[in-house]
């Protein structure tokens, strides 16, 4: 057992703290406060009731709760919002951490083990803040002769690339940070970041097991990329868009993997093989190659290549579910917003509170919400199950399922659509 | 794209905060090698490698492409007439035998 400080003395330590604190409050006086100031100078500010926010108005807040979800909708409106929260990073980043969490709880009772057990006391619970404090603590280590500003950019866009990828999934409607007309050709533009992001940082690290990785990791989504662009041609063709809000939309009816099933399962073979996952976990093999691609990654540097392949595997799932399981579309279930307190306030005993724009969501928005992380917790599960199954599969199996199989099931599905158009079943004039 | 800034921006404090509060301990002969199972690695990390299947590669760079085309006649065929469905099931056959001779060149592993 090791000394954390060996001289270590209670009033240094009170003095250090203090010293901090002092030289943080005056950088902020000095620097941080102007520099608002002339933040705030650029920003567009909302009129709430009546009159327009100015900075002094929005530290009122607190004091005054009539101002305070007027300015609480108001943020909800602007593109930070939605970026950093709700349809994209926070939620994003919420459900990959409640999967990691998952996936080793399930794998544990699959695999008649316990999993993680002891931190935060109920079965683990804490075990991924965890794990997060210890990479965030771990030193850094970049292999000799590598090439560096490569090697640290590689975690960093991966994260990227998969947050723009979360960034086009519709999740309520209205609710998505990129509503672009071509959002399905989007997502194969980011998508195919990936495997250059992995063969980039695989070549960069100057060691054996990245480098056999990264050409595996390349071979799989390479392969694995033309069944997924025509496995996806089926809902275009039926739908006529590429938009994927309006692809959701079209589903309120019945969802498309009624009709094209074939489609779906191609889909989701190629989920896998693109997400890395256990039988086409070529690229990180650890029983052959240590780690693959991830293996000269320390750090948080695997912290974040994990991150970000957790987004992914999100963003995947919530694609499957836009595009072949109806998106947000579902019964109502969520209950209506209660009317008196809209029109009369909360009544306490003898003080009656009126709360000013009110309900946050509309009742459509959260049922969407509800629905829509339903059917995508559904999906990550149905991801995740392999990984308890199925052992790995070799190189030229994986090759020729790719190229022979699922490319043979992506034209059938084509043609099951086209057929579908034109028999008069589906489409502008169909039976249904 | 927003996010993708958002993202790069919010992940690369955590690298630097990482590299602010994590241990320097002493460096060592060993402990910047690449990894290699505990031996000292030998050669050089970025080798000419036999690539067996380097043809699958050469076929995604032409059918990508292919498919890719396939999504400007999908995304508007509900506005074409019915008679521009034969030169695209047309092209889908050209497609098809020439995916069939490529896998089948692929195939053929004594030629790579």
């Amino acid at each position: 057992m090791s000394v954390i400080a060996p001289k270590f003395k209670f009033s240094e330590f009170v003095k250090s703290i203090l010293d901090n604190l002092f030289w943080f409050l005056l950088i902020f006086a000095l620097i941080g406060v102007p520099l608002v100031q002339i933040i705030l100078f650029y920003v567009e500010m909302p009129v709430i009731n009546g009159e327009l926010l100015t900075p002094f108005l929005a530290l009122t807040w607190l004091a005054d709760p009539s101002r305070t979800l007027p300015i609480l909708k108001a943020f909800m409106t602007t593109d930070l919002f939605r970026i950093a929260a709700f349809p994209g990073f926070g939620f994003a980043a919420l459900l990959a951490a409640g999967t990691i969490f998952v996936e080793r709880k399930m794998l544990a009772k699959l695999q008649l083990r316990v999993g993680p057990f002891y931190c935060g006391k109920i079965e683990g619970i804490l075990q991924l803040m965890g794990d997060g404090l210890k990479l965030l603590s771990k030193e850094i280590i970049i292999p000799a002769k590598a090439d560096k500003p490569i090697f640290w950019a590689a975690p960093v866009i991966f994260v990227g690339a998969a947050a723009a990828f979360v960034a086009l999934i519709p999740v309520a409607p209205g609710w998505v940070v990129a509503d672009v007309d071509v959002g399905l050709l989007a997502v194969f533009a980011v998508i195919g970041f990936f495997p250059i992001i992995t063969i980039l940082s695989a070549w960069s690290a100057n060691s054996k097991f990245p480098f056999i990785g990264g050409i595996r990791a390349l071979h799989q989504m390479v392969s694995f990329e033309i069944p997924l662009i025509l496995s996806l041609l089926g809902v275009v063709i039926l739908t006529g868009t590429l938009n994927l809000s309006e692809i959701a939309a079209s589903q309120s009816a019945f969802p498309w993997i009624v009709f094209l099933p074939v489609g779906a399962i191609v889909f989701f073979i190629t989920i896998l093989a693109e997400l890395e996952r256990i039988p086409f976990d070529l690229p990180e093999a650890e029983s052959e190659i240590v780690a693959g691609w991830l293996t000269e990654f320390s750090g948080m540097m695997y912290g974040l290549v994990q991150l970000g392949t957790y987004l992914k595997l999100y963003a995947f799932a919530a694609l499957f579910v836009v595009l072949f399981l109806g998106g947000w579309n579902g019964p109502m279930i969520w209950p209506p917003f209660p009317e008196e307190i809209i029109t009369k306030g909360i009544e306490a005993g003898p003080i009656t509170v009126q709360i000013p724009g009110l309900p946050l969501f509309s009742q459509e928005t959260l049922n969407g919400i509800v629905w829509f992380v339903i059917k995508t917790v559904g999906v990550i599960f149905f991801i995740l199950l392999p990984r308890g199954v199925f052992p790995r599969i070799r190189i030229d199996m994986l090759l020729s399922l790719g190229w022979y199989k699922l490319i043979g099931m992506a034209f059938i599905n084509i043609f099951i659509a086209l057929g579908l158009l034109y028999a008069g079943v589906l489409g502008p004039g169909g039976m249904l | 794209m927003l996010m993708f800034g958002f993202a790069v921006a919010a992940m690369a404090p955590a690298l630097i905060i990482s590299r602010m509060i994590s241990p320097r301990k002493k460096s060592n002969p060993v402990k910047f090698l690449p990894m290699e199972c505990g031996q000292v690695p030998s050669g050089e990390g970025r080798t000419h490698f036999m690539m067996q299947y380097y043809a699958y590669i050469l076929m995604f760079v032409v059918f990508d492409v292919m498919a890719i085309f396939l999504y400007a006649w999908g995304s508007t065929i509900l506005e074409l007439p019915k008679s521009a469905t034969l030169p695209i099931i047309g092209f889908l056959g050209i497609m098809f035998a020439a995916m069939a001779f490529a896998l089948y060149q692929s195939g053929r592993r004594n030629i790579w």
